[in-house]
Protein backbone atom coordinates (compact mmCIF):
# COMPACT_ATOMS: atom_id res chain seq x y z
CA UNK A 1 0.00 0.00 0.00
CA UNK A 2 1.32 3.38 -1.00
CA UNK A 3 1.34 5.60 2.05
CA UNK A 4 2.32 8.76 0.24
CA UNK A 5 5.61 10.63 0.50
CA UNK A 6 4.53 12.63 3.54
CA UNK A 7 3.84 9.49 5.54
CA UNK A 8 7.09 7.91 4.55
CA UNK A 9 8.97 11.02 5.59
CA UNK A 10 7.21 11.15 8.94
CA UNK A 11 7.93 7.52 9.64
CA UNK A 12 11.58 7.99 8.79
CA UNK A 13 11.97 11.15 10.86
CA UNK A 14 10.27 10.20 14.15
CA UNK A 15 10.35 6.41 13.96
CA UNK A 16 9.06 5.56 17.44
CA UNK A 17 8.89 1.84 18.14
CA UNK A 18 5.94 0.06 16.57
CA UNK A 19 3.51 -1.46 19.09
CA UNK A 20 0.94 -2.90 16.72
CA UNK A 21 1.73 -3.68 13.13
CA UNK A 22 -1.31 -4.07 10.91
CA UNK A 23 -0.37 -5.91 7.73
CA UNK A 24 -2.63 -6.43 4.75
CA UNK A 25 -5.72 -6.65 6.94
CA UNK A 26 -9.07 -7.32 5.28
CA UNK A 27 -12.40 -7.69 7.04
CA UNK A 28 -15.62 -9.31 5.92
CA UNK A 29 -19.22 -8.97 7.08
CA UNK A 30 -20.54 -12.12 5.40
CA UNK A 31 -19.74 -11.54 1.73
CA UNK A 32 -19.14 -7.81 2.08
CA UNK A 33 -15.54 -6.75 2.23
CA UNK A 34 -15.49 -3.86 4.68
CA UNK A 35 -11.73 -3.44 4.99
CA UNK A 36 -9.48 -3.72 1.98
CA UNK A 37 -5.88 -4.74 2.63
CA UNK A 38 -5.06 -2.15 5.25
CA UNK A 39 -1.42 -1.85 6.28
CA UNK A 40 -0.28 0.60 8.94
CA UNK A 41 1.79 0.83 12.10
CA UNK A 42 0.55 1.96 15.53
CA UNK A 43 3.41 3.58 17.41
CA UNK A 44 4.11 2.94 21.07
CA UNK A 45 3.11 5.77 23.46
CA UNK A 46 1.51 7.72 20.68
CA UNK A 47 -2.09 8.55 19.88
CA UNK A 48 -3.22 7.39 16.47
CA UNK A 49 -6.54 8.70 15.16
CA UNK A 50 -8.66 6.90 12.56
CA UNK A 51 -10.73 9.43 10.64
CA UNK A 52 -13.08 9.20 7.70
CA UNK A 53 -16.77 9.43 6.85
CA UNK A 54 -19.37 7.04 8.32
CA UNK A 55 -19.06 3.53 7.01
CA UNK A 56 -15.44 3.91 5.93
CA UNK A 57 -14.32 1.01 8.11
CA UNK A 58 -12.54 2.84 10.92
CA UNK A 59 -14.59 1.23 13.69
CA UNK A 60 -14.32 -2.11 11.91
CA UNK A 61 -10.55 -1.77 11.92
CA UNK A 62 -10.58 -1.01 15.63
CA UNK A 63 -12.84 -3.96 16.37
CA UNK A 64 -10.54 -6.28 14.44
CA UNK A 65 -7.67 -5.39 16.76
CA UNK A 66 -9.12 -7.07 19.85
CA UNK A 67 -11.17 -9.63 17.92
CA UNK A 68 -14.40 -8.45 19.54
CA UNK A 69 -16.08 -9.17 16.18
CA UNK A 70 -15.88 -12.87 17.04
CA UNK A 71 -19.00 -12.42 19.16
CA UNK A 72 -20.95 -12.31 15.93
CA UNK A 73 -21.21 -15.04 13.34
CA UNK A 74 -20.30 -14.28 9.72
CA UNK A 75 -17.66 -11.73 10.61
CA UNK A 76 -14.05 -12.57 9.89
CA UNK A 77 -10.67 -10.95 9.39
CA UNK A 78 -7.84 -11.86 7.06
CA UNK A 79 -4.25 -10.72 7.14
CA UNK A 80 -2.00 -10.11 10.10
CA UNK A 81 -2.00 -7.93 13.18
CA UNK A 82 1.34 -8.26 14.91
CA UNK A 83 1.49 -7.28 18.57
CA UNK A 84 4.87 -7.86 20.24
CA UNK A 85 5.91 -10.25 17.50
CA UNK A 86 2.75 -12.37 17.59
CA UNK A 87 -0.06 -12.46 15.08
CA UNK A 88 -3.12 -11.90 17.22
CA UNK A 89 -5.48 -13.08 14.47
CA UNK A 90 -3.95 -16.54 14.86
CA UNK A 91 -6.66 -18.88 16.15
CA UNK A 92 -4.23 -20.22 18.76
CA UNK A 93 -4.02 -16.79 20.39
CA UNK A 94 -5.86 -16.70 23.74
CA UNK A 95 -8.58 -14.19 23.03
CA UNK A 96 -9.24 -13.31 26.68
CA UNK A 97 -5.61 -12.47 27.32
CA UNK A 98 -5.53 -10.53 24.07
CA UNK A 99 -8.46 -8.41 25.19
CA UNK A 100 -6.80 -7.77 28.51
CA UNK A 101 -3.81 -6.44 26.57
CA UNK A 102 -5.83 -4.31 24.16
CA UNK A 103 -8.53 -2.61 26.22
CA UNK A 104 -11.53 -1.04 24.51
CA UNK A 105 -13.80 1.90 25.29
CA UNK A 106 -17.03 2.22 23.37
CA UNK A 107 -19.04 4.96 21.73
CA UNK A 108 -21.69 5.01 24.43
CA UNK A 109 -20.78 4.63 28.08
CA UNK A 110 -21.37 1.03 29.13
CA UNK A 111 -21.09 0.83 32.91
CA UNK A 112 -21.89 -2.64 34.22
CA UNK A 113 -24.98 -3.05 36.41
CA UNK A 114 -22.98 -2.93 39.66
CA UNK A 115 -21.44 -0.40 42.01
CA UNK A 116 -18.82 2.12 40.91
CA UNK A 117 -16.19 0.26 42.90
CA UNK A 118 -17.15 -3.11 41.42
CA UNK A 119 -17.17 -1.72 37.89
CA UNK A 120 -13.44 -1.20 38.29
CA UNK A 121 -12.66 -4.11 40.61
CA UNK A 122 -14.51 -6.60 38.42
CA UNK A 123 -11.87 -6.59 35.69
CA UNK A 124 -8.96 -6.61 38.12
CA UNK A 125 -10.36 -9.59 40.02
CA UNK A 126 -10.49 -11.60 36.80
CA UNK A 127 -6.74 -11.46 36.35
CA UNK A 128 -5.26 -10.96 39.77
CA UNK A 129 -5.85 -12.15 43.27
CA UNK A 130 -5.36 -9.11 45.47
CA UNK A 131 -5.92 -8.33 49.11
CA UNK A 132 -8.69 -5.90 50.00
CA UNK A 133 -6.29 -3.00 50.54
CA UNK A 134 -4.35 -3.69 47.33
CA UNK A 135 -7.61 -3.83 45.44
CA UNK A 136 -8.72 -0.54 47.01
CA UNK A 137 -5.45 1.03 45.91
CA UNK A 138 -5.79 -0.22 42.39
CA UNK A 139 -9.36 1.03 42.10
CA UNK A 140 -8.35 4.42 43.45
CA UNK A 141 -5.40 4.63 41.07
CA UNK A 142 -7.56 3.71 38.08
CA UNK A 143 -10.18 6.30 39.04
CA UNK A 144 -7.47 8.93 39.54
CA UNK A 145 -5.98 8.06 36.16
CA UNK A 146 -9.37 8.61 34.59
CA UNK A 147 -9.78 11.93 36.45
CA UNK A 148 -12.89 10.64 38.19
CA UNK A 149 -11.68 9.98 41.73
CA UNK A 150 -12.59 13.33 43.26
CA UNK A 151 -16.12 13.14 41.93
CA UNK A 152 -16.89 9.61 43.10
CA UNK A 153 -14.67 8.92 46.12
CA UNK A 154 -17.57 9.43 48.54
CA UNK A 155 -20.01 7.22 46.67
CA UNK A 156 -18.06 4.19 45.51
CA UNK A 157 -20.95 2.01 46.64
CA UNK A 158 -23.46 3.76 44.38
CA UNK A 159 -24.54 2.19 41.09
CA UNK A 160 -22.36 2.96 38.08
CA UNK A 161 -25.57 3.86 36.27
CA UNK A 162 -26.20 6.76 38.66
CA UNK A 163 -23.35 8.82 37.18
CA UNK A 164 -23.72 11.39 34.40
CA UNK A 165 -22.87 10.41 30.83
CA UNK A 166 -19.42 11.99 30.93
CA UNK A 167 -18.66 10.44 34.30
CA UNK A 168 -19.86 7.06 33.04
CA UNK A 169 -17.51 7.29 30.09
CA UNK A 170 -14.59 8.14 32.36
CA UNK A 171 -15.64 5.21 34.54
CA UNK A 172 -15.38 2.98 31.48
CA UNK A 173 -11.95 4.38 30.70
CA UNK A 174 -10.93 3.77 34.33
CA UNK A 175 -12.24 0.23 34.06
CA UNK A 176 -10.15 -0.34 30.96
CA UNK A 177 -7.05 1.26 32.49
CA UNK A 178 -7.47 -0.74 35.70
CA UNK A 179 -6.53 -4.04 34.14
CA UNK A 180 -3.33 -2.40 32.86
CA UNK A 181 -3.59 -3.05 29.15
CA UNK A 182 -0.84 -2.04 26.76
CA UNK A 183 -3.03 -0.55 24.07
CA UNK A 184 -6.27 1.38 24.58
CA UNK A 185 -8.77 1.33 21.74
CA UNK A 186 -11.29 4.16 21.88
CA UNK A 187 -14.29 3.97 19.55
CA UNK A 188 -15.68 7.52 19.28
CA UNK A 189 -15.51 7.91 23.05
CA UNK A 190 -16.85 11.47 23.03
CA UNK A 191 -19.67 11.19 20.53
CA UNK A 192 -22.35 10.98 23.25
CA UNK A 193 -20.82 13.66 25.47
CA UNK A 194 -21.12 17.40 25.96
CA UNK A 195 -18.15 19.70 25.20
CA UNK A 196 -16.98 19.92 28.81
CA UNK A 197 -16.88 16.16 29.28
CA UNK A 198 -15.24 15.87 25.86
CA UNK A 199 -12.50 18.27 26.92
CA UNK A 200 -11.86 16.27 30.09
CA UNK A 201 -11.55 13.05 28.15
CA UNK A 202 -9.22 14.64 25.62
CA UNK A 203 -6.99 15.84 28.45
CA UNK A 204 -7.11 12.36 29.86
CA UNK A 205 -6.05 10.77 26.59
CA UNK A 206 -3.09 13.12 26.48
CA UNK A 207 -2.05 12.04 29.98
CA UNK A 208 -2.58 8.36 29.31
CA UNK A 209 -0.29 8.21 26.32
CA UNK A 210 2.80 8.32 28.54
CA UNK A 211 1.89 4.81 29.66
CA UNK A 212 -0.18 3.42 26.83
CA UNK A 213 -0.45 3.17 23.10
CA UNK A 214 -3.73 4.78 22.14
CA UNK A 215 -5.95 4.41 19.11
CA UNK A 216 -9.00 6.63 18.75
CA UNK A 217 -11.75 6.51 16.16
CA UNK A 218 -13.32 9.90 15.67
CA UNK A 219 -15.71 11.69 13.38
CA UNK A 220 -14.40 14.98 14.52
CA UNK A 221 -11.50 16.31 12.47
CA UNK A 222 -10.67 18.97 15.06
CA UNK A 223 -10.53 16.36 17.77
CA UNK A 224 -8.10 14.27 15.76
CA UNK A 225 -5.96 17.36 15.20
CA UNK A 226 -6.03 18.25 18.90
CA UNK A 227 -5.14 14.95 20.46
CA UNK A 228 -3.44 12.64 17.99
CA UNK A 229 0.17 12.26 16.92
CA UNK A 230 -0.61 10.17 13.87
CA UNK A 231 -3.68 10.12 11.69
CA UNK A 232 -5.05 7.51 9.32
CA UNK A 233 -7.63 8.66 6.80
CA UNK A 234 -9.93 5.94 5.54
CA UNK A 235 -12.52 5.86 2.81
CA UNK A 236 -14.77 2.98 1.72
CA UNK A 237 -12.71 0.39 3.55
CA UNK A 238 -9.37 1.56 2.22
CA UNK A 239 -6.58 3.36 4.00
CA UNK A 240 -6.10 6.46 1.89
CA UNK A 241 -3.37 8.14 3.82
CA UNK A 242 -1.39 7.65 7.00
CA UNK A 243 1.04 10.10 8.51
CA UNK A 244 1.77 12.40 11.39
CA UNK A 245 -1.23 14.50 12.26
CA UNK A 246 0.36 17.87 11.57
CA UNK A 247 1.14 16.86 8.01
CA UNK A 248 -2.22 15.20 7.36
CA UNK A 249 -4.19 18.17 8.61
CA UNK A 250 -2.13 20.94 7.02
CA UNK A 251 -0.78 19.57 3.76
CA UNK A 252 -2.15 16.11 3.02
CA UNK A 253 -0.48 14.20 0.21
CA UNK A 254 -3.71 12.87 -1.32
CA UNK A 255 -6.50 14.94 -2.85
CA UNK A 256 -9.25 12.80 -1.23
CA UNK A 257 -7.83 13.50 2.23
CA UNK A 258 -7.77 17.20 1.55
CA UNK A 259 -11.35 17.09 0.30
CA UNK A 260 -12.47 15.42 3.52
CA UNK A 261 -10.51 17.65 5.84
CA UNK A 262 -11.64 20.84 4.18
CA UNK A 263 -15.21 19.59 4.37
CA UNK A 264 -15.87 19.15 0.70
CA UNK A 265 -17.49 15.81 1.47
CA UNK A 266 -18.03 13.31 4.23
CA UNK B 1 -65.95 33.23 -18.33
CA UNK B 2 -63.15 30.81 -17.82
CA UNK B 3 -62.12 32.58 -14.64
CA UNK B 4 -65.61 32.45 -13.24
CA UNK B 5 -65.79 28.73 -13.90
CA UNK B 6 -62.51 28.32 -12.08
CA UNK B 7 -63.72 30.28 -9.11
CA UNK B 8 -66.90 28.20 -8.96
CA UNK B 9 -64.94 25.02 -9.23
CA UNK B 10 -62.73 26.17 -6.39
CA UNK B 11 -65.71 26.93 -4.25
CA UNK B 12 -67.14 23.47 -4.92
CA UNK B 13 -63.79 21.95 -4.00
CA UNK B 14 -63.70 23.89 -0.76
CA UNK B 15 -67.24 22.87 0.12
CA UNK B 16 -66.50 19.26 -0.68
CA UNK B 17 -63.35 19.40 1.40
CA UNK B 18 -65.32 20.79 4.31
CA UNK B 19 -67.97 18.11 4.16
CA UNK B 20 -65.47 15.28 3.85
CA UNK B 21 -63.55 16.71 6.80
CA UNK B 22 -66.74 16.72 8.82
CA UNK B 23 -67.46 13.16 7.77
CA UNK B 24 -63.97 12.10 8.75
CA UNK B 25 -64.38 13.76 12.12
CA UNK B 26 -67.61 11.82 12.62
CA UNK B 27 -65.97 8.52 11.69
CA UNK B 28 -63.10 9.35 13.99
CA UNK B 29 -65.44 10.01 16.89
CA UNK B 30 -67.32 6.79 16.19
CA UNK B 31 -64.11 4.78 16.00
CA UNK B 32 -62.88 6.35 19.19
CA UNK B 33 -66.10 5.48 21.00
CA UNK B 34 -65.94 1.91 19.68
CA UNK B 35 -62.40 1.26 20.87
CA UNK B 36 -63.09 2.96 24.19
CA UNK B 37 -66.12 0.73 24.67
CA UNK B 38 -64.01 -2.35 23.96
CA UNK B 39 -61.43 -1.27 26.51
CA UNK B 40 -64.07 -0.50 29.12
CA UNK B 41 -65.75 -3.86 28.43
CA UNK B 42 -62.56 -5.63 29.58
CA UNK B 43 -62.62 -3.72 32.84
CA UNK B 44 -66.33 -4.44 33.11
CA UNK B 45 -65.78 -8.17 32.70
CA UNK B 46 -63.01 -8.15 35.30
CA UNK B 47 -65.20 -6.23 37.73
CA UNK B 48 -68.16 -8.47 36.95
CA UNK B 49 -66.17 -11.63 37.66
CA UNK B 50 -64.96 -10.14 40.91
CA UNK B 51 -68.43 -9.09 42.02
CA UNK B 52 -70.14 -12.36 41.11
CA UNK B 53 -67.37 -14.32 42.84
CA UNK B 54 -67.89 -12.24 45.95
CA UNK B 55 -71.65 -12.62 45.84
CA UNK B 56 -71.38 -16.37 45.27
CA UNK B 57 -68.81 -16.76 48.03
CA UNK B 58 -70.74 -14.65 50.52
CA UNK B 59 -72.88 -17.40 52.17
CA UNK B 60 -69.79 -19.52 52.91
CA UNK B 61 -67.66 -16.58 54.05
CA UNK B 62 -70.53 -15.31 56.17
CA UNK B 63 -70.96 -18.68 57.87
CA UNK B 64 -67.31 -19.61 58.45
CA UNK B 65 -65.75 -16.13 58.59
CA UNK B 66 -61.98 -15.94 58.55
CA UNK B 67 -61.96 -19.52 59.81
CA UNK B 68 -62.60 -20.54 56.22
CA UNK B 69 -59.00 -19.62 55.46
CA UNK B 70 -57.38 -21.69 58.19
CA UNK B 71 -59.76 -24.57 58.79
CA UNK B 72 -58.70 -27.91 57.36
CA UNK B 73 -62.00 -29.76 57.46
CA UNK B 74 -63.88 -30.29 54.22
CA UNK B 75 -66.98 -32.26 54.98
CA UNK B 76 -69.92 -31.99 52.58
CA UNK B 77 -72.10 -34.20 54.80
CA UNK B 78 -71.90 -32.01 57.89
CA UNK B 79 -71.41 -28.94 55.66
CA UNK B 80 -68.22 -27.84 57.39
CA UNK B 81 -65.83 -26.28 54.93
CA UNK B 82 -62.31 -24.88 55.30
CA UNK B 83 -59.90 -23.91 52.53
CA UNK B 84 -56.57 -24.61 54.18
CA UNK B 85 -55.85 -27.95 52.49
CA UNK B 86 -56.44 -26.71 48.93
CA UNK B 87 -54.58 -23.45 49.63
CA UNK B 88 -51.65 -25.44 51.03
CA UNK B 89 -51.69 -27.84 48.08
CA UNK B 90 -51.83 -25.01 45.56
CA UNK B 91 -48.93 -23.14 47.08
CA UNK B 92 -46.75 -26.19 47.71
CA UNK B 93 -47.18 -27.71 44.24
CA UNK B 94 -46.54 -24.37 42.57
CA UNK B 95 -43.52 -23.58 44.71
CA UNK B 96 -41.89 -26.96 44.03
CA UNK B 97 -42.71 -26.65 40.35
CA UNK B 98 -41.07 -23.22 40.26
CA UNK B 99 -38.02 -24.50 42.10
CA UNK B 100 -37.60 -27.22 39.48
CA UNK B 101 -38.48 -25.22 36.39
CA UNK B 102 -36.59 -21.96 37.03
CA UNK B 103 -33.03 -23.32 36.90
CA UNK B 104 -33.77 -25.40 33.81
CA UNK B 105 -35.68 -22.59 32.09
CA UNK B 106 -32.86 -20.14 32.76
CA UNK B 107 -30.40 -22.66 31.43
CA UNK B 108 -32.38 -23.02 28.23
CA UNK B 109 -32.66 -19.25 27.83
CA UNK B 110 -28.95 -18.68 28.46
CA UNK B 111 -28.05 -21.39 26.00
CA UNK B 112 -30.38 -19.95 23.36
CA UNK B 113 -29.22 -16.35 23.68
CA UNK B 114 -25.53 -16.68 24.45
CA UNK B 115 -24.15 -20.04 23.45
CA UNK B 116 -26.31 -21.81 20.87
CA UNK B 117 -25.05 -21.74 17.26
CA UNK B 118 -27.16 -19.44 15.10
CA UNK B 119 -28.65 -22.23 12.97
CA UNK B 120 -30.14 -24.02 15.99
CA UNK B 121 -31.63 -20.95 17.67
CA UNK B 122 -34.84 -20.79 15.67
CA UNK B 123 -35.67 -24.52 15.72
CA UNK B 124 -35.13 -24.81 19.47
CA UNK B 125 -37.01 -21.57 20.10
CA UNK B 126 -39.97 -22.81 18.07
CA UNK B 127 -39.92 -26.19 19.81
CA UNK B 128 -40.15 -24.45 23.16
CA UNK B 129 -43.09 -22.36 22.05
CA UNK B 130 -44.84 -25.48 20.73
CA UNK B 131 -44.30 -27.14 24.10
CA UNK B 132 -46.12 -24.20 25.67
CA UNK B 133 -49.04 -24.77 23.30
CA UNK B 134 -49.80 -28.38 24.29
CA UNK B 135 -53.27 -28.48 25.93
CA UNK B 136 -53.08 -29.19 29.65
CA UNK B 137 -55.44 -32.18 29.41
CA UNK B 138 -52.72 -33.96 27.43
CA UNK B 139 -50.22 -33.33 30.19
CA UNK B 140 -52.90 -34.66 32.56
CA UNK B 141 -53.47 -38.02 30.85
CA UNK B 142 -49.76 -38.41 30.17
CA UNK B 143 -49.10 -37.72 33.84
CA UNK B 144 -51.72 -40.22 35.00
CA UNK B 145 -50.97 -43.08 32.63
CA UNK B 146 -47.25 -42.70 32.00
CA UNK B 147 -45.48 -40.49 34.51
CA UNK B 148 -47.28 -41.54 37.71
CA UNK B 149 -46.72 -45.33 37.28
CA UNK B 150 -43.15 -44.64 36.27
CA UNK B 151 -42.48 -42.56 39.39
CA UNK B 152 -44.30 -45.10 41.53
CA UNK B 153 -41.92 -47.84 40.49
CA UNK B 154 -38.69 -45.94 40.12
CA UNK B 155 -38.15 -42.54 41.71
CA UNK B 156 -40.52 -42.64 44.66
CA UNK B 157 -39.39 -45.91 46.34
CA UNK B 158 -35.81 -44.77 45.90
CA UNK B 159 -36.51 -41.41 47.51
CA UNK B 160 -38.15 -43.17 50.45
CA UNK B 161 -35.18 -45.52 50.87
CA UNK B 162 -32.60 -42.82 50.40
CA UNK B 163 -33.96 -40.38 52.97
CA UNK B 164 -35.17 -42.97 55.48
CA UNK B 165 -32.70 -41.92 58.15
CA UNK B 166 -32.34 -38.22 57.30
CA UNK B 167 -34.30 -36.20 59.89
CA UNK B 168 -36.38 -33.70 57.86
CA UNK B 169 -36.30 -35.40 54.49
CA UNK B 170 -37.65 -38.65 55.89
CA UNK B 171 -40.93 -36.87 56.71
CA UNK B 172 -41.04 -35.18 53.30
CA UNK B 173 -40.62 -38.47 51.49
CA UNK B 174 -42.62 -40.88 53.60
CA UNK B 175 -45.42 -43.35 53.13
CA UNK B 176 -46.28 -45.76 50.36
CA UNK B 177 -45.48 -44.55 46.85
CA UNK B 178 -48.85 -44.06 45.18
CA UNK B 179 -47.47 -42.58 42.02
CA UNK B 180 -50.02 -39.81 42.10
CA UNK B 181 -49.61 -37.07 44.69
CA UNK B 182 -48.13 -33.68 45.44
CA UNK B 183 -44.67 -34.41 44.02
CA UNK B 184 -46.00 -35.80 40.74
CA UNK B 185 -48.29 -32.77 40.34
CA UNK B 186 -45.38 -30.45 40.97
CA UNK B 187 -43.33 -32.31 38.36
CA UNK B 188 -46.09 -32.02 35.76
CA UNK B 189 -46.51 -28.33 36.60
CA UNK B 190 -42.76 -27.82 36.25
CA UNK B 191 -42.84 -29.33 32.77
CA UNK B 192 -45.80 -27.13 31.86
CA UNK B 193 -44.33 -23.83 33.01
CA UNK B 194 -40.80 -24.54 31.79
CA UNK B 195 -41.44 -23.25 28.25
CA UNK B 196 -42.95 -20.05 29.69
CA UNK B 197 -39.94 -19.37 31.83
CA UNK B 198 -37.56 -20.24 29.01
CA UNK B 199 -39.22 -18.03 26.42
CA UNK B 200 -39.86 -15.03 28.70
CA UNK B 201 -36.33 -15.04 30.11
CA UNK B 202 -34.95 -15.47 26.61
CA UNK B 203 -36.78 -12.32 25.55
CA UNK B 204 -35.48 -10.54 28.63
CA UNK B 205 -31.89 -11.64 27.97
CA UNK B 206 -32.16 -10.36 24.42
CA UNK B 207 -32.81 -6.89 25.80
CA UNK B 208 -29.28 -6.65 27.18
CA UNK B 209 -27.58 -4.04 24.98
CA UNK B 210 -24.95 -5.73 22.76
CA UNK B 211 -22.55 -2.91 23.66
CA UNK B 212 -22.68 -3.89 27.31
CA UNK B 213 -21.78 -7.45 26.45
CA UNK B 214 -19.06 -6.25 24.09
CA UNK B 215 -17.65 -4.15 26.89
CA UNK B 216 -17.50 -7.16 29.16
CA UNK B 217 -15.95 -9.35 26.49
CA UNK B 218 -13.62 -6.46 25.73
CA UNK B 219 -12.26 -6.69 29.27
CA UNK B 220 -11.41 -10.29 28.54
CA UNK B 221 -14.40 -11.93 30.23
CA UNK B 222 -15.33 -15.46 29.28
CA UNK B 223 -18.92 -16.20 28.25
CA UNK B 224 -19.65 -17.56 31.72
CA UNK B 225 -18.33 -14.42 33.38
CA UNK B 226 -20.34 -12.19 31.08
CA UNK B 227 -23.52 -14.10 31.87
CA UNK B 228 -22.93 -14.19 35.60
CA UNK B 229 -21.70 -10.64 36.10
CA UNK B 230 -23.46 -8.66 33.39
CA UNK B 231 -26.41 -10.44 31.77
CA UNK B 232 -28.05 -11.82 34.94
CA UNK B 233 -27.59 -8.69 37.11
CA UNK B 234 -28.85 -6.49 34.28
CA UNK B 235 -31.97 -8.62 33.77
CA UNK B 236 -32.64 -9.64 37.36
CA UNK B 237 -35.93 -7.77 37.66
CA UNK B 238 -37.22 -9.05 34.33
CA UNK B 239 -36.26 -12.65 35.08
CA UNK B 240 -38.06 -12.44 38.42
CA UNK B 241 -41.09 -11.01 36.65
CA UNK B 242 -41.05 -13.86 34.15
CA UNK B 243 -40.89 -16.43 36.93
CA UNK B 244 -43.82 -14.77 38.71
CA UNK B 245 -45.81 -14.95 35.48
CA UNK B 246 -45.07 -18.67 35.33
CA UNK B 247 -46.03 -18.97 38.99
CA UNK B 248 -49.35 -17.33 38.20
CA UNK B 249 -49.97 -19.97 35.59
CA UNK B 250 -48.94 -22.82 37.88
CA UNK B 251 -51.27 -21.58 40.63
CA UNK B 252 -54.28 -21.63 38.35
CA UNK B 253 -53.51 -24.78 36.39
CA UNK B 254 -56.45 -27.17 36.73
CA UNK B 255 -56.71 -30.14 34.41
CA UNK B 256 -53.25 -31.66 34.59
CA UNK B 257 -53.12 -31.31 38.37
CA UNK B 258 -56.61 -32.71 38.87
CA UNK B 259 -55.48 -35.88 37.09
CA UNK B 260 -52.42 -36.60 39.16
CA UNK B 261 -52.77 -35.00 42.59
CA UNK B 262 -55.09 -37.59 44.11
CA UNK B 263 -57.73 -35.17 45.41
CA UNK B 264 -57.42 -35.76 49.13
CA UNK B 265 -58.56 -32.95 51.43
CA UNK B 266 -55.83 -33.18 53.94
CA UNK B 267 -52.44 -31.72 54.66
CA UNK B 268 -49.67 -34.27 55.00
CA UNK B 269 -46.02 -33.42 55.34
CA UNK B 270 -45.08 -36.15 52.87
CA UNK B 271 -44.75 -34.97 49.28
CA UNK B 272 -45.55 -38.47 48.07
CA UNK B 273 -49.02 -38.40 49.61
CA UNK B 274 -52.08 -37.30 47.66
CA UNK B 275 -53.36 -33.78 48.23
CA UNK B 276 -55.50 -31.26 46.42
CA UNK B 277 -55.35 -27.76 45.02
CA UNK B 278 -57.95 -25.04 44.80
CA UNK B 279 -58.64 -25.49 41.11
CA UNK B 280 -58.59 -29.30 41.33
CA UNK B 281 -61.16 -29.20 44.14
CA UNK B 282 -63.46 -26.93 42.17
CA UNK B 283 -63.17 -28.99 38.99
CA UNK B 284 -63.81 -32.25 40.83
CA UNK B 285 -66.65 -31.26 43.07
CA UNK B 286 -68.75 -28.74 41.18
CA UNK B 287 -71.06 -31.36 39.70
CA UNK B 288 -71.78 -32.98 43.04
CA UNK B 289 -72.14 -29.80 45.07
CA UNK B 290 -75.79 -30.09 46.02
CA UNK B 291 -76.31 -27.73 48.91
CA UNK B 292 -76.12 -23.95 48.57
CA UNK B 293 -73.38 -23.78 51.18
CA UNK B 294 -71.28 -26.40 49.37
CA UNK B 295 -71.49 -24.45 46.10
CA UNK B 296 -70.74 -21.24 47.91
CA UNK B 297 -67.67 -22.76 49.55
CA UNK B 298 -66.36 -23.78 46.13
CA UNK B 299 -66.93 -20.27 44.79
CA UNK B 300 -65.14 -18.89 47.83
CA UNK B 301 -62.19 -21.12 46.92
CA UNK B 302 -62.31 -19.58 43.46
CA UNK B 303 -62.26 -16.12 44.96
CA UNK B 304 -59.17 -16.97 47.00
CA UNK B 305 -57.39 -18.27 43.90
CA UNK B 306 -58.44 -15.16 41.99
CA UNK B 307 -56.93 -12.92 44.65
CA UNK B 308 -53.70 -14.93 44.91
CA UNK B 309 -53.08 -15.03 41.14
CA UNK B 310 -54.11 -11.40 40.78
CA UNK B 311 -51.46 -10.34 43.26
CA UNK B 312 -48.79 -12.58 41.73
CA UNK B 313 -49.52 -11.37 38.20
CA UNK B 314 -49.60 -7.74 39.29
CA UNK B 315 -46.14 -8.12 40.81
CA UNK B 316 -44.92 -9.89 37.65
CA UNK B 317 -46.25 -7.15 35.35
CA UNK B 318 -44.72 -4.48 37.52
CA UNK B 319 -41.32 -6.16 37.37
CA UNK B 320 -41.43 -6.73 33.61
CA UNK B 321 -42.48 -3.11 33.09
CA UNK B 322 -39.49 -1.97 35.09
CA UNK B 323 -37.01 -3.76 32.89
CA UNK B 324 -38.69 -2.53 29.70
CA UNK B 325 -38.39 0.99 31.10
CA UNK B 326 -34.70 0.55 31.77
CA UNK B 327 -34.02 -0.96 28.36
CA UNK B 328 -35.74 2.04 26.79
CA UNK B 329 -33.43 4.59 28.37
Amino acid sequence: MDMGPAAAAATAAAAPPIKVDIRDLSFFYGQTKALKNVTMPLYRNNVTAFIGPSGCGKSTLLRALNRIYEMYPNQRAEGEVIVDGENILDSRQDVNLLRAKLGMVFQKPTPFPMTIFDNIAFGIRMYERLSKSELDDRVERALRNAALWDEVKDKLGASGLSLSGGQQQRLCIARTVAIEPEVILLDEPCSALDPISTARIEELIDELKTDYTIVIVTHNMQQAARISDYTAFMLLGELIEFGDTATITTKPGVQKTEDYITGRFG
Amino acid sequence: MVELALVQENRVAVVRKGSSLRRMARTDAFFEALTRAAAIAVLGVLGGVMISLMMGAWPALDKFGLGFLYSQSWNPVTEKFGALAPIYGTIVTSAIALAMAVPIGLGVAIFLTEICPQVLRRPIGIAIELLAGIPSIIYGIWGLFVLAPLLQHTLQPRLVDLFQSVPVLSTLFAGPPYGIGVLTSALILAIMILPFIASITRDVFEQVPPMLKEAAFGLGCTTREVIRNVVIPYTRVGVTGGCMLALGRALGETMAVTFVIGNAHRITPSLLAPGTTISATIANEFTEAVGDLYTSALIALGLILFVITFIVLAIARYMLARIALRAGT
